[in-house]
């Protein structure tokens, strides 16, 4: 398994995104409207030595893209990290519309793209349905066009999906969701959970090894189940050949202070850490204080 | 009692069924034996994918052939009696997503019913599971405010933000569809839950935004015979936010609360040491006194709310939260909210 980057540049900050407090979300939203205020504080990134970048799929994530596209260049050698998809983008549609016709929208709104132009007559998501797996890979090629032409090294799955279907403990697609990712795009599967050390014993009882876990891993245990204590022990007994596990939500939205987060961070057996920040000063305090083996 | 299963069927998976699923099914306690719905597809993959699961197209078929313990309903909200019903004369205990139904009276005989025959009864108000709001009900029944005066309850959240064709349950009241329903019902069970049922609901305002046979929002006014009034506010066509939210603000006589799902802030008259709160405002974050839960798909609330109705079954001598008969009572907020646009709101 190719080692991932010590430290990734995550995107929760440019897309209002706060776990703690609505009113700071509702404040980053502002200050990010601008698309270019949103390469300014990549470029401080860059200066402070990252290379490597954890985008979700949203729809702002793809002028995002297209920029780092065009302008390839003017920019450093980046590995990214997509993750896939925009959960609330689905959650929207199926208030909205149903599932069904949320996947029919989703895959065949511009069916042209996939070649599948027959598919709508067929009935559309009714016939992929009885095919599960056909229907993940399609609902991933949506996700994943944005990112084309940008050096992909993991693809993630939300943790909302993750744990979804873990919770379902279909195995299975697990399985299939790694190997596409591994063939068709080239990549490392990663998979985001709130749950990490139950999802770890799946994937050993399944045999899916070679995966990126990506979890909130914090001193205080928020958004972690069941608890730190099985977080810290699931990371001690890990093989990283196998698994390389990145800690995100390091800082519980902010609940403690950087200093402490990583003295904390830095003793766990992991192999990563995501985090975004907006000011030069947070960024380089942080790459400064991430001392991960 | 390691070897007791619950065994529970899913009735209705769409997209509450569908996360319920996956959540009730991490519990050690549950084993999932059968689901129902109208979608070949869903219904399809869950026999491919789900080892042993027996598929159901007519949830009647269901109650009639499994031998069960307890039921999750997730249809449309119009269908949620008559599947209660036939649990409740089966002895099947029974968790049913909101609004519960669309009918206080028939709400009430199915509280009535659960309650007599002594069966686990709970619905999907989720809010009454959040860390945060059941903080706030703590700090209000201790008195840390004083006396409650005044109220707000506001829910906002971007689920329709384009003309409805119409065509779904979500567009027609009679199915439970609607802001009130399907929406503001969050908004309402929270002030039952936190200051208690209004006496009285006057000016109330029905507002179409794009859908067109419900309304998109409301405003209403509670009024209480102890003094207390409170409004509420809500737009499910309101796409400044993100995710659904709920907002609350209470005065008090000693203070001032306001919450969301995320945090508190409280302004206090006085310090008060034994709540550790400080004269002037405090902020109380979710970090700061969240419970963690076993396993978590969308929120603590969600997996709290299942894992209570399991331990209800479990162990009798738990008190049931969130029963019939509180849902009951919100929909009798609600009928009197449809009642008086009827009779004050129209010109």
């Amino acid at each position: 398994m190719q080692p991932i980057d010590k430290i990734i540049f995550g995107d929760n900050q440019f897309f209002g995104i706060n776990h703690m407090s609505q009113e700071k979300a509702q404040q980053l939203a502002e200050q990010f409207f601008d698309i270019a205020a949103i390469f300014r504080v990549y470029q401080m990134a860059f200066d402070s030595g990252i290379r490597a970048i954890m985008l979700n799929s949203n729809d702002r994530a793809s002028e995002i893209c297209s920029h780092f596209v065009a302008n390839k260049s003017k920019y450093p050698d980046l590995n990214w990290y997509p993750s896939i998809p925009y959960p609330h983008k689905y959650a929207n549609l199926i208030s909205e519309k149903g599932i069904i016709p949320t996947i029919n929208e989703i895959l065949f709104k511009d069916n042209s793209a996939f070649g599948i132009l027959g598919m709508i007559t067929k009935g559309g998501a009714a016939v992929l349905g009885k095919d599960a797996v056909k229907l993940m890979q399609m609902l991933v090629d949506v996700e994943m066009k944005m990112f084309k032409g940008l050096n992909v090294k993991v693809v993630f799955l939300q943790n909302i999906i993750t744990d979804l279907l873990l919770g379902y403990g279909v195995g299975d697609i697990f399985g299939e969701y790694c190997d596409y990712i591994r063939k068709k795009y080239n990549a490392m599967p990663g998979l985001i959970t709130q749950n990490m050390p139950y999802l770890m014993q799946k994937l050993h009882e399944w045999n899916i090894d070679k995966v990126v876990i990506c979890s909130s891993f914090n001193k205080i245990g928020y958004l972690m189940s069941p608890d730190t204590d099985s977080y810290i022990f699931e990371a001690r007994k890990n093989d990283p050949l196998k698994y390389q596990i990145m800690a995100m939500s390091t800082l519980a939205s902010g609940a403690i202070p950087a200093k402490e987060a990583y003295e904390f961070i830095n003793q766990q057996n992991i192999q990563s850490v995501v985090f975004g920040a907006s000011s030069k000063k947070h960024i380089e305090e942080t790459v400064s204080l991430i001392k991960i083996k | 009692m390691a070897d007791f299963k619950i065994k529970l069927a899913i009735i209705g998976v769409g997209r509450m069924g569908i996360t319920h699923y996956s959540i009730i099914n991490s519990h050690p306690y549950v084993k999932i034996t059968s689901v129902a719905d109208t979608s070949s597809l869903i219904l399809n993959l869950m026999k491919k994918y789900l080892n042993g699961i027996h598929t159901y197209d007519d949830y009647n078929k269901l109650l009639d052939q499994e031998v069960l313990d307890a039921i999750i309903i997730c249809t449309p909200p119009s269908l949620h009696y008559q599947v209660a019903i036939k649990a409740a004369e089966k002895g099947i205990h029974v968790f049913s997503e909101k609004p519960f139904t669309t009918d206080n009276y028939k709400a009430r005989e199915l509280a009535a019913i659960f309650e007599h025959k002594k069966l686990v009864n709970q619905v999907g108000y989720v809010n009454r599971f959040n860390d945060i709001f059941r903080t706030v009900k703590n700090y209000i029944e201790k008195g840390v405010i004083g006396n409650v005066i005044r109220f707000k309850s506001e829910m906002y959240s971007r689920t329709i933000t384009k003309t409805e064709e119409g065509k779904t349950w979500r567009d027609s009241r009679e199915n439970g569809g609607g802001a009130v329903f399907e929406v503001a019902s969050h908004a309402i069970d929270l002030v039952n839950f936190l200051i208690g049922k209004p006496d009285k609901v006057t000016g109330t305002s029905l507002t179409s935004i794009y859908s067109k046979n419900v309304e998109d929002a409301v405003n209403s006014t509670f009024l209480y015979k102890n003094g207390i009034s409170g409004t509420l506010n809500v737009n499910w066509s309101d796409e400044s936010f993100r995710k659904p939210t709920n907002k609350i603000e209470v005065f008090g006589s000693q203070g001032k609360i306001l919450a969301d799902q995320h945090g508190i802030k409280i302004y206090m008259k006085n310090n008060s040491s034994e709540n550790n709160l400080r004269e002037g405002w405090n902020t109380i974050y979710i970090t700061d006194i969240f419970k963690p839960v076993p396993f978590y798909v969308r929120g603590n609330e969600f997996t709290a709310q299942l894992y209570h109705f399991a331990e209800c079954i479990k162990n009798n001598t738990i008190k049931n939260n969130c029963t019939f008969r509180d849902a009951t009572n919100t929909l009798d907020v609600i009928d009197a909210i449809f009642n008086d646009f009827e009779l004050n709101g129209k010109f």
